[in-house]
């Protein structure tokens, strides 16, 4: 009754409400089990005794066995809770037992509907639980459901009762979904008032066919159909006799072919009902990846595929709503147009030129298509391919779905780096955010209506966003930064004017989620590109980076986690010859005092990039007049920064830039020993520094006290010269070990400030 | 095939919910037996549920709608799936199940349901499946109601999904075998 309801259900929850196991008092579990197999039973009843035992799985008290069931909806049942025990016996015991029940005629009421999805589930729990014998008996039922359903519809369940007309009507042909009456075999695609068991067992058939043929379907055993230890007969070949039928697997691979072929010919009639449209494309999408695989297991299908898919792609290339179609086809000709000597190169430009432009912001479209693009990286290793010159059509979709693609393009992304692209993805990928705002503003231009689009005064300035679009300054930046491939050589002298128009945007959700993804790239990239740069590409990324840090999407923190510092720090350390190569670009970029200020980060990685590998030893190159021009220059800006009364216009930083800079013009003097006093004047002056009352009310007390102590030590290694070199200035470190004499510098500046200052320990005053 | 369907509250500020999940059978041999192996389910769809409510919550905000929709005022009022959010994601091997998985989900008003599949599989069969499954449960679990009548249904969903997603088996049914289905389970469903 009511009551037995309502307790099993309340037993439910507590059961399901925790993770922790709950134990159910064995003689309990028995009889749920026996009440579960019991046809008295109610089925509200059956499915909660069920719903509770899988709950509950792997369940140790378990005597369930689908063995003696005949009712087909109640063992669907019982198999629902024995799957769920992750037992290999199980499985294949249900495997076993649902086999049985397709071979042989059911019982009268029952249908085989109910058996298809549990060995559905079957087979991909546990691949090989069937024998050879018993894939062919099914390959053989799905052919014929596949093929032979009836062509007429059903009829209603007669309503009952002692006074229902005895003369029914003539069954009406099936029809196909735009209300034209079917001239061919029954499928998904057919439309009929009342369905008969045939025909839900065609659906049927048709959900699990491509499982099915991935898992049986080849024309070899699969290595673990043998390894599973199950009774199977060794393999016999069917030799195909004329007048005899094709063998199992044969023959259902020809039904199926013909099963997709008309499917592929129903999927573009226009349907009656709007919502069978998108089951007409989930039915293509289907019937094409299914074509793919018999073509794989059959290399004679492969001209029949080839030559249909033509047809179809020609037919729906130009209707967005079927894109998603595009990739299977694309897929299959990947895999086999070699084969038939076609030539596909139309189907793949159309692809990723056109395809990612357009529909950028169908995030299931997004997803599938860098999907496609991982599936077939191999493409993306030749650089001067279709695949490979389109990056920028496939960062449209990260920069529009960032959440959803993120980890997917960290790992697409090394394939689509190699030193042609290198430097174009490096501002591609600091503007991505900036891609977006453009986008959006795309997006919004085109749904405006025709009279708008007429566009503002030439003459004058876009009042919005929206206007700038069509307008002569902005169109052009606007056209490169949407552009569908690769063009270094294109890029317009400064993308500023764009990124400062697009600022109203910045502020946008999807613009601050982009722009969240950039950092985890922009590490990725330096990454892959240290693997293969070569000198030249280093000392262009260095240049770029310096140029690049103040041209900025403005968007809040977006300036602060992009890391551009510490990378820069590592391509310096990478090929440490390019201090000197670009000493022109680095002495104007470390003189600019403001650059102290607003790119703090980098000026100070520049500034102990220079201290570290402006030196002989790293490049013979290095004169002492160019040791001595970035002493004097950094001297400068240090000078500038340690006024004992600053100015307004004195630019205020971070405690660390002055200790960097103080350690580089030390390292520097270190090299040149003429310089030497002029640093340690420096350096006693810093004392009077820390301790002037408008310094310390800009700075911490810690702070101070770290700044006092470094000179202090620097100082200290100055008074003996020869030390200091050797300290300042080992050998390149290739071994280990030099590298951690180097790590250990603030170690050694320690250790010999307390040899010379053995009272150490209290305050210098 | 269907690995497992996922019921939940998303929340907002409140940390989300897992109000109904089913898995489809366990995978034999691949990890601990006994109460760990019940454990470990439950987590990874604790895992699965947690990312579905970020992403929602980041493609609500995204779109410029408030993270905690309102409820219809009449709890039989008819949900549109018109402009339903939804997307689809992958998790990678061993965060949280042994091998790559899709997720595919659908958040309607302060819900959201999703799929687990196995790679390669049809996604564009998925979402269809999930918009049949999102209102007809909404309709028999009377989601929009007050009360947390979910929890102690679990029944009627499990009848939806023996119907719609046997045994984790995504059903390429057109209309007409939809509305059968529904004939079958005494389902109103406002077309």
């Amino acid at each position: 009754g009511p009551e037995a309801v309502d307790g099993l259900q309340r037993l439910h929850l507590s059961v399901a409400a925790t993770k922790y196991p709950r134990k159910l008092d064995g003689k309990f579990v028995e009889q749920l089990q026996t009440v579960l197999c019991s046809p008295k039973s109610p089925e509200q009843i059956q499915v909660l005794c069920a719903a509770i035992l899988r709950e509950m799985s792997p369940c140790n008290d378990l005597v369930l066995s689908c063995d003696e069931i005949q009712d087909t909806k109640l063992l669907s049942l019982v198999s629902s809770v024995l799957l769920a025990q992750g037992s290999r016996g199980e499985v294949a015991a249900v495997g076993q037992r649902v086999v049985q029940g397709l071979e042989r005629r059911l019982p009268e009421g029952q249908s085989a509907r109910f058996l298809l999805p549990v060995l559905a589930n079957v087979i991909s729990l546990s691949p090989g639980s069937l024998t050879e014998e018993q894939t062919n008996v099914v390959s053989k039922k799905l052919a014929d459901w596949l093929r032979y359903a009836s062509i007429q519809q059903g009829m209603a369940q007669p309503s009952g009762g002692f006074f229902s007309s005895p003369r029914t009507k003539q069954p009406a042909p099936i029809t196909e979904v735009d209300g034209a009456v079917a001239t061919d075999f029954f499928t998904v695609l057919s439309v009929a008032q009342h369905y008969t068991q045939d025909q839900w067992l065609n659906v049927q058939a048709f959900s699990m066919l491509r499982n099915w043929l991935l898992c049986y379907g080849g024309k070899e055993q699969s290595p673990m159909d043998s390894s599973e230890g199950n009774s199977g007969t060794p393999l016999v070949p069917v030799p195909a006799t004329p007048g005899r039928l094709l063998p199992p697997r044969e023959r259902l691979r020809d039904k199926a072919f013909a099963y997709c072929q008309r499917l592929v010919e129903q999927s573009t009639r226009r349907p009656l009902k709007k919502e069978d449209g998108d089951l007409q494309k989930a039915c293509l999408i289907e019937a094409v990846t299914i074509m793919d695989i018999i073509c794989k297991q059959d290399s004679s299908y492969v001209c029949r595929a080839v030559s249909c898919l033509k047809i179809l792609h020609s037919r729906i290339c130009g209707d967005a709503t079927y894109a998603r179609a595009l990739l299977p086809i694309a897929q299959l000709f990947l895999n086999h147009s070699k084969q038939a000597a076609v030539d596909s190169d139309a189907i793949y430009k159309h692809l990723f030129s056109d395809i990612p432009a357009l529909l950028f912001h169908n995030p299931s479209l997004a997803f599938e298509f860098v999907q496609f693009c991982k599936d077939n990286s191999q493409l993306f290793t030749d650089s001067s391919s279709i695949f490979r010159q389109s990056f920028p059509n496939l960062f449209k979709f990260l920069a529009w779905n960032s959440p959803a693609l993120i980890s997917e393009f960290v790992d697409l992304l090394p394939f689509l780096l190699d030193p042609g692209t290198a430097t174009e993805i490096f501002h591609l990928l600091l503007d991505l955010p900036c891609l977006t705002a453009a986008l959006d503003i795309q997006l919004r231009a085109a749904a405006l209506p025709v009279s708008e689009k007429a566009g503002a005064d030439p003459a004058g300035k876009p009042a919005t966003c929206l206007e700038a679009f069509h307008h002569p300054l902005y169109r052009s930046m606007f056209q490169y930064l949407l552009r569908s491939r690769a063009a270094p050589e294109d890029a317009p002298d400064s993308l500023v004017p764009l990124r400062q128009l697009l600022g109203s945007l910045a502020g946008s959700p999807r613009v601050v989620q982009c722009a969240e993804t950039v950092p985890v790239l922009l590490e990725l990239f330096f990454r892959v590109v240290a693997e293969f740069a070569d000198g030249s590409l280093i000392n262009q990324l260095v240049v770029l980076l310096l140029q690049r840090s103040d041209q900025l999407y403005d968007i809040p923190a977006f300036k602060e986690d992009v890391v551009l510092g510490s990378n820069l720090a590592m391509l310096c350390g990478l090929r440490p010859a390019l201090v000197v190569e670009l000493s022109t670009e680095i002495l104007e970029f470390s003189g600019a005092v403001s650059n102290i200020q607003s790119k703090e980060a980098i000026f100070t990685h520049m500034a102990w990039a220079v201290g570290e590998f402006l030196s002989v030893s790293h490049d013979k190159r290095c004169t002492v007049e160019q040791i001595t021009r970035f002493f004097e220059t950094l001297e400068a800006v240090l000078f500038e920064i340690t006024q004992l009364r600053p100015q307004a216009s004195t630019p205020s930083c971070a405690p660390r830039a002055i200790s960097v800079l103080m350690a580089t013009l030390t390292k520097l003097a270190a090299r040149s020993q003429d310089l030497i006093p002029r640093v340690s004047m420096f350096l006693s002056k810093m004392r009077t520094f820390v301790q002037s009352p408008a310094v310390t009310s800009v700075y911490c007390e810690e702070d101070l006290e770290e700044i006092l102590i470094r000179a202090t030590e620097l100082m200290n290694l100055l008074k003996m010269p020869s030390v200091a070199q050797f300290v300042f200035t080992p050998p390149v470190a290739s071994t280990r070990f030099q590298k951690e004499v180097n790590d250990s510098l603030p170690l050694a500046l320690r250790m010999v400030t307390q040899l010379l200052e053995p009272a150490a320990g209290s305050m210098p005053v | 095939m269907v690995r497992a369907f996922v019921l939940l509250a998303p929340g907002g500020p409140a940390p989300c919910r897992v109000l109904y999940a089913r898995t489809f059978g366990t995978p034999p041999g691949a990890g601990p037996g006994g109460p760990r192996q019940r454990l470990r389910r439950k987590e990874q769809l604790l895992v699965v549920a947690r990312q579905v409510a970020s992403q929602c919550q980041l493609l609500q905000a995204s779109l410029g709608r408030p993270s905690s929709p309102q409820l219809p005022q009449l709890p039989d009022e008819p949900v549109s799936l018109q402009d339903a959010p939804g997307g689809v994601f992958q998790m990678s091997p061993g965060d949280p199940f042994p091998e790559r998985v899709t997720v595919v989900w659908l958040s309607v008003l302060a819900l959201a349901f999703a799929l687990v599949c196995e790679p390669q599989e049809n996604l564009s069969l998925a979402e269809i499946t999930l918009r049949r499954l999102a209102p007809r449960l909404l309709l028999s679990l009377r989601l929009l109601g007050p009360g947390a009548d979910v929890l102690l249904r679990p029944d009627a969903a499990d009848g939806l999904l023996d119907r719609l997603l046997p045994h984790g088996q995504m059903l390429f049914l057109n209309e007409r075998f939809l509305q059968a289905v529904d004939r079958e389970l005494g389902l109103k469903v406002s077309r």
